[in-house]
């Protein structure tokens, strides 16, 4: 077992850089984290989730489809030249990545995420590490490989053939670590916001929440799209040509189902045309309309848009208004 | 209904968002704002859509629409698409000539499942642009006849003016396979016009139909599908004997850009064409 100091890590990062595009968890010059290459700014391990969407790395917020110059030939994005290694990913934000790996794959396989996502190696950053010293969820898998900290070190454990390549090529000045005494810590936390919002989802379903409730909320969201532009799972993209000297360039752009432009019928009519219906559509599409689609929630409670939301009305939020008045109503 | 996942085709092919460029081989005006353009595919190849499928139409620059392919995949060699002259992207495409390409993707999207209606009595009911792709189903019954039981072409435009598809419209009445009505909501002043008037649900009454072997196909604007539904109902016609083709404007046709969900479903996934007991309870599906 390897047990790792921040040193350590960043020179096994250094170590791997030729071989790989990196984006690892760094602090920008205006103190906040971010996604990076190491030349973009100090490692930054400790502090919990990046605010950024992480799936941003496979689907990013702008990508180009494909390039028309003036030959008439189209040609489509070519891949990155070398495979893309992730580390600062929390559990959650495995999880997300699970599910929108098996959403980009299902019935017509998108390209454009696969030629990023093929190859990628994830490490996740979990345990005592969090923020404000809080402890991270260990994921115990769904991932290459987990660098789990015990306050001081971060203890390796490779879960695929490419994480144990990987952990081959980690120099570490300790050999042991105490990883069951972690992952007890980990099993303890508390799951008071995943029963909240399964409640919720059962409430939802059983259409225990009226039209009522989504008025109150919707009328609280200045749609700025900010629960949709953190979330990991949101997926939605708008598609566009822009033509510049003769050359046509098709990119696709990230979309907001919070928007009043979002969704149009042939005839103009907004099926989505008031704020109550999107806001119900928003927390209606991860609790009730996936767990019809594909047999589970699809908000893993990585926090973000909670944590965006100016008018505090993210799911967990959300979540906990509709059991708090719902779920009396249903029990009697 | 049935869809068949193109996951192994995939493989092969260059990219899921690559249009093909395809040639404009003819183009004649349906109404003032209707064209309809006959297209081949390059190397002769067939589209291999099915009756009620979907393609994307690209013109670079100006992005992509999804339109309805309007001819059957019996008649092979080229495909057709009927489009209204609707915004940016179809005003274009209304400039083109014969010779032009256009981008295509697909065909997308679930069909009329024709195996499922062989031997049933057929009621293909359509309304305003409706018949661009009830006109695919309609010349596959015309191209397989007797492999359906008898079969009634029921449309409706807004005014004379506005009914698509009239020289077909003209043969399909003086056919022997079908039976077919066509009305106009009203006529304008000085139009010449001698056919029926009134709303599409003035047809449904009089029709000699045997409920219990029927399936009826209701493809049109939204407003029409609860009142036609309503008639069809009144004549013994169970939601589980109707299928309906939804619309929403569809910007990667695949199922990944979230533009045209119903609830849980993706109307260019699961869609367009569903039966109607599938989404008659979806709240915002019709
Ligand atoms: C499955 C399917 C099949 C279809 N089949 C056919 C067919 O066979 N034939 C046919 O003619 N059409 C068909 N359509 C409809 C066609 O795709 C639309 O009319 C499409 O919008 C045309 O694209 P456009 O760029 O020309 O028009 P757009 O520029 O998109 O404009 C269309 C209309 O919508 C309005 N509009 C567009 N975007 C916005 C916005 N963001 N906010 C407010 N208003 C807006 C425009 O003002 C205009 O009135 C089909 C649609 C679907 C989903
Ligand atoms: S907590 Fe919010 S941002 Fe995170 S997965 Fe759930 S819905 Fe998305
Ligand atoms: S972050 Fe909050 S205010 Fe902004 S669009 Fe989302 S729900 Fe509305
Ligand atoms: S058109 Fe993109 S999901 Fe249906």
């Amino acid at each position: 077992m390897k047990s790792l100091t921040i040193t350590e890590i960043e020179q096994f990062l250094k170590s791997v850089e030729p071989e790989f595009d990196l984006r690892v968890p760094i602090r920008l010059h205006d103190g906040t984290r971010s996604l990076g290459g190491l030349n973009e700014g100090p490692l930054s391990l400790m502090g919990g989730k990046i605010p950024l969407k992480p799936t941003s790395v496979f689907f990013p917020q702008t990508e180009r489809v494909f390039t028309r110059e003036s030959d008439g030939e189209i040609k489509m994005e070519k891949p990155g030249e070398k495979p893309i290694l992730v580390v600062g990913y929390t559990a959650e934000d495995a999880d997300c990545l699970e599910f929108i790996d098996k959403f980009f794959s299902e019935n017509f396989r998108d390209d454009l995420y696969f030629q990023k996502r093929d190859g990628s190696v994830i490490m996740v950053v979990s345990g005592k590490c969090g923020p404000d010293g809080g402890f991270l969820k260990i994921a115990g898998g769904k991932c290459d490989l987990e660098l789990i900290c015990d306050g001081e070190r971060f203890i390796a454990q490779a879960y695929t053939e490419k994480g144990r390549q990987l952990e081959k090529k980690m120099k570490a000045s300790k050999e042991v670590g105490d990883i069951d005494s972690l992952k007890k810590m980990s099993d303890e936390l508390p799951d008071d916001d995943l029963k909240t919002i399964q409640k919720a989802s059962e409430l939802i379903l059983a259409e225990k929440v009226p039209d009522a409730f989504w008025v109150e909320i919707g009328d609280r969201c200045i749609a700025c799209t900010s629960c949709n532009y953190a979330c990991p799972t949101c997926t939605c993209f708008e598609v566009y040509d822009r033509v510049h000297d003769g050359t046509t360039v098709r990119e696709r752009m990230w979309d907001s189902c919070q928007l009043d432009g979002f969704m149009r019928e042939a005839s103009g009519h907004n099926p989505m045309g008031t704020e109550d219906i999107r806001t119900r559509r928003r927390i209606h599409h991860k609790l009730a309309a996936d767990v019809t689609r594909w047999g589970h929630l699809t908000c893993y409670l990585c926090g973000r848009c909670d944590d965006a939301c100016p008018t505090n009305i993210g799911i967990k939020s959300v979540s906990r208004m509709i059991v708090e008045r719902y779920s009396q109503a249903n029990e009697k | 209904m049935a869809v068949e996942t193109k996951t192994e085709k995939d493989k092969d092919s260059a990219s899921l968002y690559r249009p093909v460029f395809c040639r404009i081989v003819r183009i004649s005006d349906l109404t003032p704002t209707e064209k309809l353009f006959r297209i081949e595919m390059p190397e002769g190849r067939d589209l291999n859509q099915k009756p009620g499928q979907f393609v994307q139409v690209s013109i670079l620059g100006l992005g992509e629409a999804p339109i309805s392919v309007s001819s059957s995949p019996t008649r092979r060699g080229y495909f057709e698409l009927g489009v209204r002259n609707a915004g940016a992207l179809t005003n274009a495409l209304h400039q083109l000539k014969v010779g032009d390409e256009v981008g295509i993707r697909g065909p997308f999207g679930t069909f009329f499942d024709v195996e499922k209606f062989k031997g049933k009595d057929m009621l293909l009911i359509s309304g305003g642009c409706g018949l661009a792709p009830m006109r695919s189903l309609i010349q596959y019954c015309e191209d397989r006849r007797g492999e359906f039981g008898k079969t009634f072409v029921i449309y409706g435009a807004k005014a004379p003016a506005d009914v698509l598809y009239k020289d077909e419209l003209e043969i399909w009445q003086g056919s022997d396979i079908f039976e077919t009505h066509v009305t106009v909501d009203n006529i304008p002043q000085g139009t010449c016009y001698d056919g029926h008037v009134g709303l599409i649900t003035t047809l449904i009454p009089p029709l000699e139909i045997e409920p219990e072997k029927s399936i009826a196909v209701v493809v049109g604007p939204p407003v029409m599908y609860r009142f036609v539904i309503m008639e069809l109902k009144k004549k013994g016609i169970r939601e589980e004997q109707i299928v309906v083709s939804l619309e929403r404007y569809m910007k990667c046709g695949v199922g990944k850009c979230g533009h045209c969900t119903i609830e849980h479903l993706y109307c260019c996934l699961d869609g367009p064409v569903f039966w109607f007991n599938e989404i008659s309870n979806l709240r915002g599906a019709i």
